[in-house]
């Protein structure tokens, strides 16, 4: 008896062992603090001492209460609207154009793609340089053309810092977009677009009546990441303003950073980082049904 | 097709020209004195180019520490990492049990999950742990992360190995370990060189964990020693930007170099 249980349980670790290694540090580093979190979320601590006192969804009324946590709610809706705008127009629009015989097709690719591989600091460190006042580039052009008095000191006046974030975001994520949309594209079959050309359709019809319809499953993916990033974002926002001025350029990610690290407010940090994951948790659900049906194939 | 064609050429050439301008910049700041940029301003060209803002960037601003790290953590993480991923992937892809896509599915729901809500628990944990301020303290919680897409790619791409292949094997008197190692590894090196280029950049960009559980100078990777090297040498202007460009050059080098195996492997997990 006791032979036969030692024997099936070998034979069980034999096979099943391989997804032990994962499935501990999977849950010790990422699942259980989750759920420390979505507890904590219900209390009032500061982080360090004995005392933590349940308050229900008091953090929750707090949230809404609070005009600095509206304002990064806003302030991130801003992002997505503007990062679905933007940035996957322009990336469409570059894919099309780079899904033909050109030359230096490859060095448009790497121009357009190399900033999103690059550290988000790095990039936040050369913008504020361009964004610098009385050196910076952008101020220094705009004397040198003649239009001085468009000058600003972009990321200390309240009404333009968060759009200037904005553009430093777009300028390193345009990428993103452009080279998924390149792999969809290759995905359809040139001998539709051979067979519309025969019927007459124009290239502007090709777009919308062939590719469009067919890049579907690109375009969810694209769109459900872009918002899930847009909801995350934090490396900008905290190199370039520290979300000021006067936390005008506060997002939920910096928010969340302040009370929990800053002000020992981990309970109401929590809740932050709790909408933020409900938000990101939602927003991915169609790109994990795409994704989870793929086969991957060779490269 | 042809008038398209130019068309389409001068829209890519300004586009392009557009995103090339803060590279110049970058570029044109890091090569001169501070003088020269303060008296001439940005687009003039230099009037003599000098590299004393590298040295000054990777000796007093302690690059040659951060960069130490942040390849010790890329060259310990990335392997070992994509090595549990691909293990945990091999089962839940090839064999057939009750609980293999509920398993699957808890993994996948981590990509779900955003950083920010583990942060604060993980500082508990890591002290309790010891690791806090050392690199130790961002192996365990990079790796964690990392596995969600990781299975996810290495699993859709077993499902691609011939199954005939796996069982011949297993014929042969193969144990499991030696198919994975054997069969399934030497198959699948497409898939793990995408991969791994695709995590050594996320790695070596990766910001907010290493910010909050990294203290001490000696352990800092290579964006958080930028930041603080940063408002250290606020005004040096080609020092800072020395230092952006010391901070790039490994993702640059590996991009512009491994590019061919990075795009067509991101294209075959996107497609």
């Amino acid at each position: 008896m006791h032979r036969k249980i030692k024997q099936s349980i070998l034979s069980f670790l034999s096979k099943y062992w391989f997804f032990i290694p994962a499935l501990l540090v999977y849950i010790i580093f990422l699942i259980y603090p989750v759920i420390y979190s979505l507890i904590l979320n219900f209390y009032e601590w500061d982080g360090l001492s004995q005392i933590r006192t349940y308050i229900g969804f008091g953090n929750y009324i707090k949230f809404i209460k609070d005009p600095v946590s509206i304002l990064a709610l806003k302030n991130n809706l801003t992002w997505i609207i503007i990062s679905l705008l933007i940035p996957v127009s322009i990336g469409l629009i570059l894919s099309i154009c780079l899904d033909r015989p050109l030359k230096g097709k490859i060095l448009y690719r790497t121009i357009f793609y190399l900033p999103n591989i690059l550290p988000l600091v790095a990039v936040a460190t050369i913008w504020r340089w361009i964004y610098n006042p009385i050196f910076g580039a952008l101020n220094t052009l705009l004397k040198l053309i003649g239009f001085s008095n468009l000058r600003h000191a972009w990321l200390s006046e309240p009404n333009i810092a968060l759009y200037s974030i904005i553009i430093t975001a777009i300028w390193a994520s345009v990428g993103f977009p452009m080279l998924l949309f390149l792999a969809g594209l290759q995905n359809i079959p040139k001998e539709l677009y051979e067979a519309a050309k025969i019927d007459g359709a124009s290239e502007i019809q090709s777009i919308k009546y062939i590719t469009v319809p067919l890049l579907r499953e690109t375009f969810v993916i694209i769109v459900s990441t872009t918002i899930a990033n847009s909801i995350k974002v934090f490396d900008l926002v905290y190199v370039m303003t520290m979300g000021g001025p006067a936390r005008m350029t506060q997002v939920l990610g910096t928010w969340m950073y302040f009370n929990t690290f800053l002000y020992s407010r981990a309970g109401y940090g929590a809740t932050i980082a709790c909408i933020m994951t409900v938000l990101t948790f939602i927003i991915s659900i169609p790109y994990i049904r795409i994704m989870s049906k793929k086969r991957i194939e060779g490269t | 097709m042809r008038k398209y064609n130019s068309l389409v050429y001068i829209f890519l050439t300004l586009l392009a020209l557009l995103w090339t301008i803060p590279f110049i910049i970058l570029v044109l700041t890091a090569l001169r004195t501070q003088n020269d940029i303060v008296s001439r301003g940005v687009f003039a060209i230099p009037k003599q180019i000098t590299f004393d803002a590298f040295i000054t960037a990777w000796k007093q601003g302690k690059f040659n520490i951060y960069f130490k790290n942040s390849l010790m953590i890329c060259f310990t993480k990335v392997p070992i990492g994509i090595l549990i991923a691909s293990l945990a992937a091999y089962p839940l892809s090839v064999y057939n049990f009750r609980l293999r896509d509920t398993i699957f599915l808890f993994f996948l729901s981590g990509i779900g999950i955003s950083v920010s809500i583990t942060l604060f628990p993980l500082t508990l944990l890591l002290k309790k742990m010891l690791l806090l301020n050392s690199l130790g303290a961002l192996f365990f919680p990079y790796i964690a992360f990392g596995l969600p897409f990781q299975i996810l790619v290495c699993r859709g791409f077993f499902h691609s190995i011939p199954k005939e292949l796996i069982d011949a094997a297993r014929i042969d008197g193969a144990s499991e370990s030696k198919v994975f190692r054997k069969v399934i590894l030497p198959l699948s090196k497409p898939a793990i060189a995408s991969l791994f280029i695709i995590d050594f950049l996320g790695t070596w960009n990766e910001f907010i964990m290493a910010l909050i559980f990294i203290n001490s100078d000696k352990w800092k990777t290579v964006p958080i020693g930028l930041t603080y090297f940063q408002d250290q040498f606020s005004s040096a202007y080609p020092t800072v930007m020395a230092g952006v460009l010391i901070s790039i050059l490994p993702v640059v080098t590996i991009y512009v170099y491994l590019q061919k195996y990075f795009v067509k492997g991101l294209a075959g997990i996107f497609k």
